[in-house]
């Protein structure tokens, strides 16, 4: 009897104590970070406006000097009570695109503006995370004056636009011409096919022993996509298999040219022309190398993107007045110059409203502020990036820009990352085998073959197809 | 049914209720979302985020098929080896050993350097010994100094070089625990065998490793079960490179469901987490003929 | 004798070296927070500076980290104490008919490594919608911490004997009283060890944190800390010895606080000696 009761009021107590419990807890949100009430961005009233991309470092300063010093006071003339926040997200590239997938997830997280790697735009838009803008686009003029091609970036497969393109990029082989030069290699340098490149960097080698690095590619999982595209699909996009089919729409798991590409970065590292793995593979290796190791004159050749111009004029991060005289960027040849002789990636950046943003409209009208030719001039002056606009580029001033002559001719022969779903998933697939690659754990071709079996259990057995 | 008899029973669910609704909430809550879970193709992006499916036992056959579980196994295996059940318990052990019956001053001395490790945060731990063994850390230049080539430790030996880091923040525990059961060594059987003329290993193995090994036994599992969770110091010091080569079922996890998106998949990955910790603990409450 | 000799030296030798061993990781941190051009190598400085604690200390947003890590580790430590306290009592005074399969399960539980599979309790706070909580962070570190503290609690309450809380019920004392005033001041060897180990184990907890708290205003230090090995390639090497140094000062202050009861601690309450 006794017992009975106790089981009854222990029970009706538990259910009753769990219900209030989680109910106390869902509420205690707000009052969870009360040291630091004022500066929480998400208990935003409406005149609370934040926006989130990555830095640390010096990442994204170019970005962040033209929120700070445009954007924002713009906005502000016309939008006085609005307070804008910026809500840097401080990670590596590799950890940046889960962080803004766990924090759109919900109300209380979500920014009101996130910056989107567009080949992340598909795949967070099918998971809802962010808002279709169609509506809002379609009474706004500034769409039209948007590139065509960079808009494709922003559609996902549901046929929506989620996303106003801010740059788009080529990337290419930077060089520096002297130490090229020192080592015998004919300057402006103009590779021709693969070899060309492995010879360049081995003569460097010969030249300078251990006291320049010949030849930098990202190669880590730590450097997330930077690995999958400068280095991977810059090789890849060079050979005659792409990663994906878009006829047989089907991802291509088996292909001479994954074989090469792993086998060309393998290379690399076993003569000793890459740079030391604890630089490389760490998440700021690109700080390394192009803020510290290039401006040094410590670094020969980077396969790397246009944007790195960024870093080295006045306001960069590492100002190196004369690196328009020291520096060539060479076009990326094809594997053995096969047809049409170079290649490049494109991809680019959007910004974007996420779905659970509670200051939808304020933030459109940042975007429409801050995605016209004018403000993005300012942008690209800044962070050096292809502007998306076409009357940007046909702007003198951009076009005197250093280096920007030769990373616009590179999108003749650029290509895109495959804009379907699952790509950001077999992107990670392509740097952890890169980075087991680079570290000895596995031969170029056992590389590839681990490349069909985890393609295959990502994409699903009916969506593959050897070549 | 007395009412003092049924007081005493409202009191103790009183007194226990706080504690099992913390339990059940969050730490019976999720590992019943662990089952759940782990048969579901939940992404963290893409359409699965939005709209899972049950997938019935696709998690558990990829991961069986998948190299890199069978490698991460092989690593958490040789971690919890090297840094927990050798390292950490072995120097522990030595150190309560030998610190026994010196003096005072010296025992503290060296109690302190190595509790000092012990008391660092785990994420410190990580940054100190990065900063150790880094191409121009100090460990490079001691060699230096003796004329020795340097090592890329993190990239040429990060296995070792996590595990060292392990012992160094765990050995601690392990000599507090030991000190504390060693003094309960009586001293008289010691004494008296060393009038028969025992050597002192044969006092250590004959007297005192018997008189301990009811500790032995319980640091082991204790320290496995810290070791086997620890996640911290390896993502810190490594992020589980390079490559493969200290992906630890943790590490491998956070991958899969952090890196990859596949939150379906790093689910499951949980669940064997889960039940090495089941094994481990049964094994614990045989091993210690639980009174209670 | 000569060989007693002998041994006993070469044990001193081995205790300096490896005690030498267990200082130099941390020798560069201390030596490098007081250097003023702090390099990755252990050095003497060449000049000795307090600028890195100044610029550590003065930085709101460290202090807010601080701050928060404080919130989250002495909240769980504080909470397993008291919770894991309350449940040890009447498991420890009163025969209760499921007392055995509740502590088997107890100590079942200790062994799980429960902060390790942090996907399903990503995925419980988000089906509660208690992402981005501390509040809820703490809880659930608390819970993690629980059945390690009950099963202590529990073994440290049994050697407190019964007698001493009878006399006090015979004054008139009520059971709370009598918990705070009789059991809590003879058990504080167990709650010291009881709540240092538990802080110690979440001080320094970057995962929990990083999975949990998605805003970065709201990480605690254990997080912040990471942006210091983040820009590595540009890294102030004396800040983050400070930053180092400041944030391990709580576990060292609490460590030395406690520690004369800790001994007591670490036989598991007697809980080995079955």
């Amino acid at each position: 009897m006794d017992r009975n009761i106790g089981k009854k009021v222990l029970l009706a107590g538990l259910l009753i104590l769990l219900i209030l419990f989680t109910a106390a807890c869902s509420n205690s949100d707000s009052d969870a970070g009360s040291t630091d009430k004022e500066n929480d961005p998400k208990k935003a009233k409406n005149n609370e406006l934040t926006i989130t991309f990555r830095s640390g470092g010096s990442t994204n300063q170019g970005l962040i000097n033209w929120l700070n010093d445009m954007v924002i006071p713009k906005f502000n003339e016309e939008n006085p009570e609005v307070n804008v926040q910026l809500s840097p997200l401080e990670v590596s590239e590799g950890d940046y695109f889960a962080k803004v997938a766990l924090l759109l997830q919900s109300e209380d997280t979500a920014p009101d503006i996130v910056t989107e790697d567009t080949f992340m735009v598909n795949s967070d838009a099918s998971a809802g995370y962010l808002e279709a803008l169609d509506d809002r686009i379609e009474s706004w003029d500034g769409w039209d004056k948007v590139t065509d091609t960079v808009k494709k970036g922003v559609i996902a497969e549901d046929g929506n636009i989620y996303g106003v393109p801010y740059n788009t990029d080529t990337r290419g082989l930077w060089y520096n011409k002297e130490l090229l030069a020192d080592a015998g290699v004919s300057v402006p340098w103009e590779p021709k096919n693969w070899d060309d490149i492995i010879n360049a960097a081995k003569a460097v080698k010969e030249t300078f022993g251990d006291d320049v690095v010949p030849m930098w590619m990202n190669s880590g999982k730590a450097t997330g996509e930077a690995t999958s595209m400068q280095t991977f699909e810059m090789l890849l996009y060079g050979t005659d298999d792409p990663l994906y089919d878009y006829e047989e729409e089907k991802w291509i798991v088996k292909s001479d040219g994954l074989v090469d590409a792993f086998k060309f970065i393998d290379t690399i590292y076993e003569e000793g022309l890459g740079p030391n793995l604890s630089q490389v593979l760490n998440g700021q290796g690109s700080s390394i190398a192009y803020q510290q190791l290039m401006p040094e004159g410590k670094l020969a050749i980077g396969l790397d993107g246009m944007w790195q111009t960024g870093n080295w004029h006045e306001n960069g991060s590492a100002p190196w007045p004369e690196f328009e005289d020291k520096l060539g960027f060479a076009a990326m040849p094809t594997q053995d110059g096969n047809d049409p002789g170079t290649t490049s990636m494109s991809g680019g950046w959007a910004l974007s409203i996420p779905a659970k943003s509670d200051n939808k409209d304020l933030a459109w009208e940042f975007i429409k502020m801050a995605s016209t030719p004018e403000m993005n001039l300012e942008l690209q002056l800044n962070d050096r990036n292809i502007s998306p606009y076409k009357e940007v580029a046909e702007n003198p001033k951009y076009q005197e820009l250093p280096f920007f002559e030769e990373a616009t001719s590179f999108l003749e022969n650029t290509n895109f990352r495959p804009a379907v779903d699952k790509y950001p998933n077999v992107s990670t697939v392509i740097q952890s085998l890169v980075e087991q690659v680079v570290t000895d754990a596995i031969s170029p071709e056992e590389a590839a073959e681990q490349y069909k079996v985890q393609v295959t259990e990502i994409v699903g057995a009916d969506k593959i197809m050897e070549k | 049914m007395n009412t003092a008899s049924r007081a005493i029973t409202l009191r103790s669910i009183f007194f226990l209720l706080p504690s099992w609704i913390l339990l059940l909430i969050f730490f019976i809550g999720p590992i019943l979302l662990t089952f759940y879970f782990s048969f579901t193709d939940l992404a963290l992006t893409g359409a699965q985020a939005q709209q899972m499916a049950f997938v019935g036992f696709d998690n558990f056959i990829e991961m069986f098929q998948d190299p890199n579980f069978r490698i991460s196994v092989t690593k958490t295996i040789l971690f919890l080896f090297i840094s927990a059940i050798i390292g950490q318990q072995v120097l522990g052990f030595l150190l309560a050993y030998l610190m026994k019956e010196k003096n005072t001053t010296f025992r503290r001395i060296i109690g302190i350097v190595v509790i000092a490790g012990w008391v660092t945060p785990e994420i410190v731990v990580a940054f100190c010994w990065v900063a150790f063994l880094n191409d121009s850390g100090t460990l490079n230049a001691i060699l230096q100094s003796f004329g020795l080539e340097t090592i890329t430790w993190l990239y040429t030996f990060p296995l070792i070089s996590v595990c060292v880091a392990n012992i160094w923040h765990g050995t601690a525990f392990s000599m507090l625990v030991f000190q504390a059961s060693l003094d309960d060594v009586p001293k008289t059987i010691e004494e008296a065998a060393m009038i028969d003329g025992a050597s002192k290993l044969q006092i250590l193995i004959r007297i005192i490793l018997p008189t301990v090994k009811g500790s032995i036994v319980t640091n082991m599992i204790l320290v496995t079960l810290q070791t086997l969770g620890v996640f911290t110091l390896i993502y810190a010091m490594t992020g589980g490179g390079p490559g493969t080569s200290t992906q630890t079922l943790p590490i491998f996890m956070y991958n899969q469901a952090f890196v990859n998106y596949q939150l379906g998949y790093g689910t499951a990955i949980s669940l064997v987490l889960l039940l090495i910790g089941v094994i481990a603990s049964l094994f614990y409450i045989r091993s210690m003929k639980v009174q209670i | 004798m000569n060989r007693f000799k002998l041994e006993k030296k070469l044990s001193y030798i081995v205790l300096t070296f490896i005690g030498f061993l267990f200082i130099l990781p941390l020798l560069w941190v201390i030596l490098a927070s007081i250097d003023a051009n702090a390099k990755q190598a252990l050095t003497i400085p060449s000049e000795f500076t307090l600028d890195n604690f100044t610029a550590i200390l003065s930085d709101p947003a460290t202090i807010r980290s601080f701050i928060i890590g404080l919130f989250i580790s002495l909240g769980q430590s504080i909470l397993v104490v008291a919770v894991g306290g309350l449940a040890a009592y009447p498991l420890s005074r009163y025969a209760l008919k499921y007392k055995k399969p509740f502590m088997l399960t107890i100590l079942f539980m200790t062994s799980l490594p429960i902060t390790a599979v942090m996907v399903p309790v990503y995925q419980l706070f988000m089906f509660l919608n208690l992402q981005d909580s501390l509040v809820a962070t703490t809880l659930f570190l608390t819970a993690s911490g629980l059945p390690y503290g009950i099963w202590m609690l529990k073994n440290f309450m049994d050697a407190v004997p019964l007698e001493l809380e009878e006399s006090a019920w015979v004054d008139g004392a009520s059971i709370w009283t009598c918990l705070r005033k009789v059991v809590a001041p003879l058990m504080i060897p167990g709650i010291c060890t009881v709540g240092i180990f538990t802080f110690s184990m979440s001080w320094g907890n970057f995962f929990v944190p990083y999975i949990l708290i998605q805003s970065p205003d709201k990480f605690p230090a254990s997080v912040t800390i990471y942006q210091f090995f983040g820009t590595y390639g540009m890294v102030e090497y004396g800040k983050l010895a400070a930053f180092s140094l400041v944030y391990t000062m709580p576990a060292v202050i609490l460590y030395l606080f406690s520690q004369k009861f800790m001994s007591q601690g670490f036989s598991f309450g007697g809980a080995t000696k079955g």
